[in-house]
């Protein structure tokens, strides 16, 4: 029909104008820098120990929030209870704060002698975490929500225990919801400057080393790093996608 | 078997009010009930996913407070909630990895040939028919072993060509598992062709208890007779009873017209209201005093009697097909 190619061609139109927008910045990079010289960046120890840093302490915070969150995630779906809407509203919280206030928010609460927390992983855990979570635990909550509790209810009628029927029957069937949400919160992780910066300089992450650089030496030196993180990031996301897609 | 007294759960507006009923050991019991009348969250209560008041007794022992998982009663919901991160076999295997069951590859091999589903025990749950989902879930259920047998609507998502011929295989499953069935539908049809007992469960009450026969036929109140589908439920004071709060029904087929006379039949005076043309009869209103009759009037008769609206004429009903509410 005439009228349908018209107006698929037009959403085609502003669609392309937004996937140009995402994408040129990139390629221009990645053009720019040249593979080899991204392959030779990598192999600097400070970038390789840079981006190896920020990869493990966004891991470390995905864990934490794994253990922690899923189950607050589970409880949210499947209760009501009072102030139920208050908590949810608190866990978007750190979604809509700027990153350096939340940093320094971090830092008023915790560096009181108690934590190893200004220049440490532990640090940089927490930035990470306190800003990201709300991924995985919204994500897990709507994977939750997808799943009748009456597959839980039939479960338990077949003899398994309530835990067992939260691991063999909930929490597979909201995996995806589960790892999208993972994934979401260690790309965001991954990607943490402002409240990272303001509680640990050093050991850097990549985001500060690219801030670094950027900063002393300009944009010669700081593109390379930033074309090595984002490539180690999407092979890593293409990896885990793809593992989860065969096992489904 | 199973004895429930005083059962009692309020969830929002809705309530089941103090139930009481027994089920005997190895019968087929039915609930019918309309949809929203609390028969799904009656099956819940029962199987323990619902906090309740009240005692629920197994083979004397209080279950009541027992968690789902040791009351040993399968459930199988209407959508049948068969689990998605599993196949037919593993689904029907589920019960296997908690629970101990005797001469299992026997029973498993059983099962599988008893409902005909040999060939599709591989397949992805998603590529099932509603039959044949219906038939994995019931076969899960009784792998399980259960001393009783949850079913909830079990027929409403099957196509109704495979109706009957699940219908036997329910009946079967007492026998041949020795096992107790609570079958719940709103259709009394299902009811009339596996129930050995039934029971009238509306607005959270049950208002009749006994043989499918008794219940389905003689019922007991107006709510019962007019959900079982009773046509012309009327004061039995238009037959002459002086008897307040007593009722009378009588099917639209056995009424007639015209001058019968006789100790065997109720005659009065009506007036044809209406008629309306079918197929293979006519649907007549009469009326008869301040109420108004549904017959149903064969062509044949129909032309003899020459039925005319406002004609004024006799209508009488045998005695013998009066069923007095």
């Amino acid at each position: 029909m005439k009228t349908d190619k018209f107006f698929v061609l037009i959403f085609m139109f502003l669609a392309s104008i937004l996937v140009l927008f995402l994408t040129i910045p990139l390629i221009k990079l990645f053009v720019s820098v040249g593979i080899v010289n991204i392959f030779t960046t990598i192999q600097e120890k400070e970038v390789y120990d840079s981006i190896f840093l920020t990869l493990r302490s966004a891991f470390y915070a995905v864990v934490f929030v794994c253990v922690t969150g899923i189950p607050l995630a589970y409880l949210i779906a499947r209760y009501d209870f009072w102030g139920k809407s208050i908590l949810e509203s608190v866990l978007d919280i750190p979604v809509m704060v700027p990153h350096t206030a939340a940093g320094i928010a971090l830092l008023i609460a915790f560096s009181n002698g108690y934590f190893d927390f200004i220049d440490t992983v532990t640090g940089i855990v927490s930035a990470m975490m306190f800003l990201s979570a709300p991924f995985l635990i919204n994500g897990a909550k709507e994977g939750f929500k997808k799943v009748d509790v009456k597959y839980e209810y039939v479960a338990r009628t077949l003899g398994a225990s309530r835990m067992s029927a939260f691991f063999s029957i909930a929490l597979p069937n909201a995996r995806n919801d589960i790892i999208n949400g993972a994934l979401m919160m260690w790309s965001r992780g991954l990607g943490e400057f402002g409240a990272v910066v303001i509680i640990a300089y050093h050991p850097m992450v990549a985001p500060v080393l690219i801030y670094d650089r950027f900063n002393n030496y300009g944009l010669k030196y700081s593109a390379p790093v930033a074309a090595s993180m984002i490539l180690v990031s999407v092979c890593l996301f293409l990896a885990v996608r793809y593992v989860n897609n065969r096992l489904r | 078997m199973l004895k429930v007294e005083n059962l009692f759960l309020k969830r929002g507006s809705f309530v089941l009010h103090k139930l009481s009923f027994k089920v005997k050991k190895h019968s087929y019991f039915v609930i019918l009930g309309q949809t929203g009348s609390g028969k799904t969250m009656l099956l819940e209560a029962l199987a323990g996913l619902q906090n309740i008041e009240g005692k629920i007794y197994c083979d004397d022992v209080d279950v009541s407070d027992m968690p789902p998982e040791k009351r040993n009663f399968g459930f199988v919901y209407q959508d049948f909630v068969l689990f998605p991160n599993m196949n037919v076999k593993e689904n029907i295997k589920y019960s296997s990895k908690y629970k101990k069951i005797a001469d299992k590859e026997n029973l498993f091999e059983d099962i599988v040939s008893f409902l005909r589903i040999e060939n599709i025990l591989k397949r992805d749950i998603r590529y099932l028919s509603g039959g044949e989902k219906q038939r994995v879930a019931i076969a899960r259920a009784i792998y399980s072993r259960p001393k009783l047998l949850l079913l909830d609507e079990p027929l409403s998502a099957v196509d109704p060509t495979f109706r009957n011929s699940i219908m036997k295989s329910l009946k079967d499953i007492v026998k041949r598992y020795s096992m107790t069935i609570i079958h719940v539908t709103h259709n009394f049809r299902e009811a009339s062709f596996l129930a050995d007992r039934v029971a009238v469960l509306l607005d959270g009450k049950i208002l009749q208890t006994g043989d499918a026969y008794e219940v389905l036929n003689k019922p007991k109140n107006i709510e019962v007779a007019k959900f079982l589908g009773f046509k012309n439920i009327f004061p039995a004071t238009l037959l002459g009873f002086d008897q307040k709060g007593r009722y009378f029904s009588v099917d639209p087929n056995k009424i007639g017209f015209g001058d019968k006379q006789g100790e065997g039949f109720y005659s009065f005076p009506c007036v044809i209201e209406n008629i309306l043309g079918m197929s293979e009869h006519y649907k007549v209103f009469a009326k008869v005093g301040d109420e108004t009759f549904f017959c149903k009037v064969h062509h044949s008769a129909f032309d003899k009697k020459r039925l005319k609206e406002g004609m004024k004429t006799n209508m009488y009903i045998d005695k013998k097909d009066v069923a007095f509410i």
